[in-house]
């Protein structure tokens, strides 16, 4: 018993020295005025709080350096950042909208905007946007930030998928290394003469459209466009999506679906990369994936490409997500927030965050600087221009307001196809009536 | 009298069953160990070696220097030893109560106290942060240690068993030499259920230890954040920094295992405690 | 007199949860039971709309019976087996073997490891090719399944994963096992009762409240598992084809990703009664074999 008086003794001294049981400083998160840092009362200085989730040794510095750019450039607003772990930082973000107190700025999936924006989650920041800024963005981007004529965010970084390839593999099997292949029948020969297989296992798989890749990029590969379009025509049923999934299994009846589970499986758990290890010597991956090679393969000799097309002439079609700054519904400073948000899609700071994580930036000038930048070596250069060009034909495919769930719809469907436990003539059948039936539920 | 032979081969039968789990058990930790000494270009590399390649010791440092693990550290012990605190003696007067005094609507209240289990945490989530945010205990550690005091459904109930045990016939003798409820429960039925005390200080050591969902709503200043917030920023959108991840989360979980190693003592002296009283 | 006294004590002795309960529970159980009768989204919208949710899930909603399934799937299977193996094992480490602290410290290691990083170190582990656990079973022989990338062996892998945590349950039983007087033992190993013997007669229905416990929590735990399949499941809502969409993850993401959280409210009321009934009956057929040594 007297132990225990003790640590109730001893906790409460401790609760007296510790912040997190002060009343005073509950209230951080303002935007209002608050006295600045070094506590001189000169001018009221706008606090506004910064929500993201870059928390690792490459991206928090960078941030920071940002923010304290912006800080000292004037003297009216001074940004706090806090850093909330990944995913979850929009739970909480919802939690502290629905209680009045959200943070100034956050940074936000810009697949999602136009449905927050719909569910009132969102301040829009229409009036202060000016024509010059709006355009700096990649059009594809810019779109998805706005909702019945608002714009509800500025976009702030992006990506998209292309084509690697292991060069040294494609010499040693008699290919062209500067020639990657451009449509969906050249990767199959190519695939052909990449194999290796031994005892009817294919210890190379020469390509494997899965792996890196999903079956929905390819669908959007095929189409040129989402199967969901914004006013709820649906497109799946159709020649090119029967086309997309009779690729796929030919080519998974050629390696057999253990090997590619296999395969597939240890690269979702970073367990193994058979790119770098030159199991799979082509792949259509995240463009960032060049990080990871110029890290951890410092002699993988690689290469670069479009996605390859369909047909001659149906377009190397690729898919990109992103992220955007917005404020969200209650901030107490729009003004404010979004003037810290115009500085952050500025052209200084996205060559800067281009620079220093190799990240597809959403300012379209700024991108093209920093394809040329010193601070990538040539390799760098040559992939950051291939994501460049690339955005040309990168679709966004934002949750349409229609049918907000509709991937939960028809990913089960798409998966049980190419598991096999349904066949493409039905399954397709399925996805674009329950899709349908989806949209037209929700009208 | 009882085969002794025999008894010996059951205990040699039991050893080496033992021995077969343990390895079932512990493996998982092994490879955790393995994973946060390699360098993140060999986890890439792959292969099955447990073994790393080139042992890096330093994971460990810069999980330092990356997490102000040592704040974090004590932030989290802060939370913690009030939490146990709370959990422990609130929760068994709580189960007392209800194992103990018949009281009118006892049972209803019981099944009301269960029901609260019953609804996903997260549908109650944005009203509860609401009611902490209008009393503005938002960026406090009330919100996550207050409810350790108000009970928890889970303790009340395993308390609540534990309790029953205590025979009735002891309880009405105190009450004929006058004792009160508040006298028995601490003079007589508090030692009683020792171990079970114990048993609920580690589960709730353990869970908020471990609470990530907690710090991560009320807890808007990084100064406050806990370790398992602090392990997040090495998981990021596109990849994972496993080395320093499964670094980290090993030193989270030392001081556990060490205290659920020291704490054991506690189940043996709490079995003595019922043990004697019967033998009075 | 005496009577009021007792219930007067009853009442301060369970006074704090009273407290809590009206301070900080009741308010968001009656709202969200309120807010599944409307299409309430958080922020902006909260319009009384009858049943329609109700209606919705039970006529319209393949997800809600698919997420059902699923989840009943995993009771079914987790609860009895995650308590005869606690039990199991709890047996085993109540007894006199040098070095059982350092058994016990072991067993109970799975349930100390939680949270994110563990569910990412058991896809590791589960991985097909490379995964320990393929990698053990093909010294058998045997070639594994393809464990989380199967819809079949989906949810078999999250019991797996269940079961080598039980050991978290046994401090439990140890608490309990521990307040069995010895001497009970001793009279009936002088009337010549076998190990196997004293187990059922003895062991068994002096931890049977345990039991009682360990079944209704895990119970209750089971019908909410949650975070296992988010972070498991390849694309986090349910992959492959499904097969982890259990009940809590499908009403996470309604609420949380679709912001229906009126929807998700309904839903999560209709757990709460199959959950409540669950329980109820399960205290009724309790009376039958739980054994309260004190009464």
């Amino acid at each position: 018993m007297r132990k225990v008086f003790f640590l109730i003794f001893l906790s409460t001294i401790i609760l007296g020295a510790c912040g997190g049981f002060s009343l005073g400083d509950g209230d951080t998160s303002s935007g209002g005025t608050g006295d600045p840092e070094d506590g001189t009362a000169q001018e009221e200085t706008i606090v506004l709080d910064f929500w993201t989730f870059w928390g690792s040794e490459q991206r928090r510095p960078v941030i920071d350096q940002i923010i304290e750019d912006f800080n000292t450039s004037q003297d009216e607003i001074e940004v706090r950042h806090t850093y909330t772990p990944w995913g979850d930082i929009w739970t909480k973000n919802l939690a502290a909208i629905a209680a009045g107190d959200p943070p100034d700025v956050i940074i936000n999936d810009i697949m999602t905007v136009k449905l927050r924006a719909e569910e009132g989650q969102i301040e829009p920041i229409t009036e202060f946007v000016q024509d010059e800024v709006s355009g700096r963005f990649y059009d594809q981007m810019m779109d998805a930030a706005i909702h019945e004529d608002e714009i509800y965010a500025l976009p702030f970084n992006t990506d998209t998928q292309i084509l690697f390839y292991n060069k040294d593999l494609f010499e040693e099997v008699g290919l062209d290394p500067e020639q990657p292949p451009e449509t969906w029948e050249e990767l199959d020969e190519y695939a052909a003469q990449l194999d290796i297989e031994e005892e009817g296992t294919y210890e190379r798989i020469g390509f494997y459209p899965l792996i890196g890749a999903g079956t929905d990029i390819w669908v959007l590969n095929a189409l040129g466009e989402n199967y969901l379009q914004d006013d709820g025509e649906v497109l799946i049923d159709t020649e090119p999506v029967h086309e997309t999934f009779n690729w796929i299994l030919d080519s998974q009846d050629k390696y057999g679906q253990n090997r590619i589970t296999s395969v597939n499986s240890q690269f979702e758990n970073a367990q193994q990369d058979p790119f770098m290890s030159g199991d799979v010597p082509m792949m259509v991956q995240n463009a960032n994936y060049y990080v990871q090679l110029r890290d951890f393969a410092e002699d993988l000799n690689f290469g670069v490409a479009p996605l390859p097309e369909r047909v001659p002439g149906n377009g190397n079609t690729s898919w990109g997500g992103g992220f955007v700054a917005e404020v969200p519904m209650g901030a107490s400073n729009p003004e404010a927030s979004y003037q810290f948000i115009e500085y952050l899609t500025s052209h200084e700071a996205q060559l800067y965050w281009a620079e220093q994580n190799f990240d597809l930036v959403a300012h379209e000038e700024a991108g093209v600087s920093a394809a040329g930048s010193g601070e990538f070596d040539d390799s760098g250069q040559e992939v950051y221009t291939q994501m460049i060009e690339n955005m040309d034909e990168t679709l966004l495919t934002p949750q349409p307001v229609i049918a907000p769930d509709y991937a939960g719809t028809v990913n089960p469907i798409f998966e049980s196809i190419v598991s096999g436990n349904t066949d493409v003539e039905s399954g397709l059948e399925q996805a674009q009536s329950e899709l349908e039936q989806l949209v037209e539920d929700n009208r | 009298m009882y085969n002794t032979r025999k008894m010996k081969f059951w205990k040699s039968f039991n050893l080496i069953l033992l021995i077969i789990g343990s390895i079932f058990m512990i493996a998982p930790l092994f490879w955790m160990v393995s994973i946060s000494l390699k360098s993140l270009e060999e986890i890439y590399r792959g292969g099955f070696n447990f073994i790393p390649e080139d042992i890096q010791f330093s994971n460990y440092a810069a999980v330092f220097e990356i997490v102000p693990f040592f704040t974090y550290f004590v932030n989290t012990s802060m939370i913690t030893i009030f939490v146990v605190l709370g959990n422990v003696f609130v929760n068994a007067f709580i189960a007392y109560g209800f194992a103990k005094i018949q009281f009118k609507g006892r049972e209803v209240l019981f099944i009301v106290v269960l029901s609260t289990m019953m609804l996903p945490g997260f549908i109650t989530l944005i009203p509860q942060y609401v009611i902490f945010a209008n009393l503005g205990l938002v960026n406090t550690y009330y919100p996550l240690v207050l409810p350790a005091f108000l009970g928890s459904a889970f303790n009340i109930f395993l308390l609540r068993q534990f309790f029953k045990g205590v025979p009735n016939s002891m309880i009405e003798a105190a009450k004929m030499e006058g004792a009160n409820h508040f006298y028995i429960f601490f003079k007589i039925a508090l030692p009683m259920v020792k171990p079970a005390l114990f048993t609920v200080a580690i589960f709730s050591f353990n869970g908020v230890w471990n609470d990530f969902l907690g710090p991560l709503l009320y807890l808007n200043d990084e100064s406050l954040y806990t370790l398992q917030l602090g392990l997040q920023v090495f998981k990021e959108q596109s990849s994972t920094q496993w080395h320093y991840l499964m670094a980290g989360s090993l030193m989270v979980l030392f001081p556990v295992i060490v205290l659920f190693f020291l704490f054991q003592k506690y189940f043996i002296s709490g079995s003595n405690i019922l043990g004697q009283t019967e033998e009075k | 007199m005496n009577k009021k006294k007792e219930n007067l004590f009853g009442y301060i002795f369970i006074s704090p949860w009273i407290i809590g309960f009206l301070a900080l529970t009741l308010g968001p159980l009656l709202f969200s039971l309120y807010g599944s009768f409307t299409n309430y989204n958080v922020v902006s919208r909260m319009d009384f709309v009858g049943f329609d949710n109700y209606q919705e899930l039970f006529t319209n909603d393949n997800l809600f019976w698919v997420s059902l399934y699923n989840t009943f799937y995993f009771v079914i299977f987790s609860v009895p087996l995650t308590t005869i193996l606690a039990i199991l094992i709890s047996t085993m480490m109540n007894q006199d073997i040098p070095g059982m602290r350092i058994f016990r410290t072991i067993y109970y290691l799975p349930a100390i490891l939680s949270g994110v990083g563990v569910y990412l170190l058991w896809m590791q582990l589960l991985d097909p090719s490379t995964g320990l656990i393929n990698q053990f079973l093909a010294l058998f022989g045997i070639n594994g399944p393809n464990w989380l990338f199967d819809p079949d062996w989906a949810k078999p892998s999250l019991i797996f994963m269940k079961l080598w945590s039980a050991g978290g349950a046994m401090l439990l039983y140890l608490a309990a096992m521990q307040g069995i007087p010895k001497t009970f033992y001793e009279a009936a190993r002088i009337d010549g009762a076998t190990n196997v013997q004293m187990f059922f007669k003895i062991t068994l229905p002096m931890v049977s409240p345990i039991i009682f416990f360990d079944v209704i929590t895990s119970t209750i735990g089971s019908f909410q598992i949650f975070q296992e399949a988010y972070v498991m499941s390849a694309d986090n809502a349910g992959a492959p084809e499904n097969s982890l969409l259990f009940f809590n993850l499908y009403m996470w993401i309604r609420a949380f990703n679709l912001f229906d959280m009126g929807y998700a409210m309904a839903m999560s009321w209709i757990l709460f009664i199959i959950v409540l009934l669950l329980t109820l009956v399960n205290f009724k057929l309790s009376k039958r074999w739980v054994h309260y040594e004190g009464d």
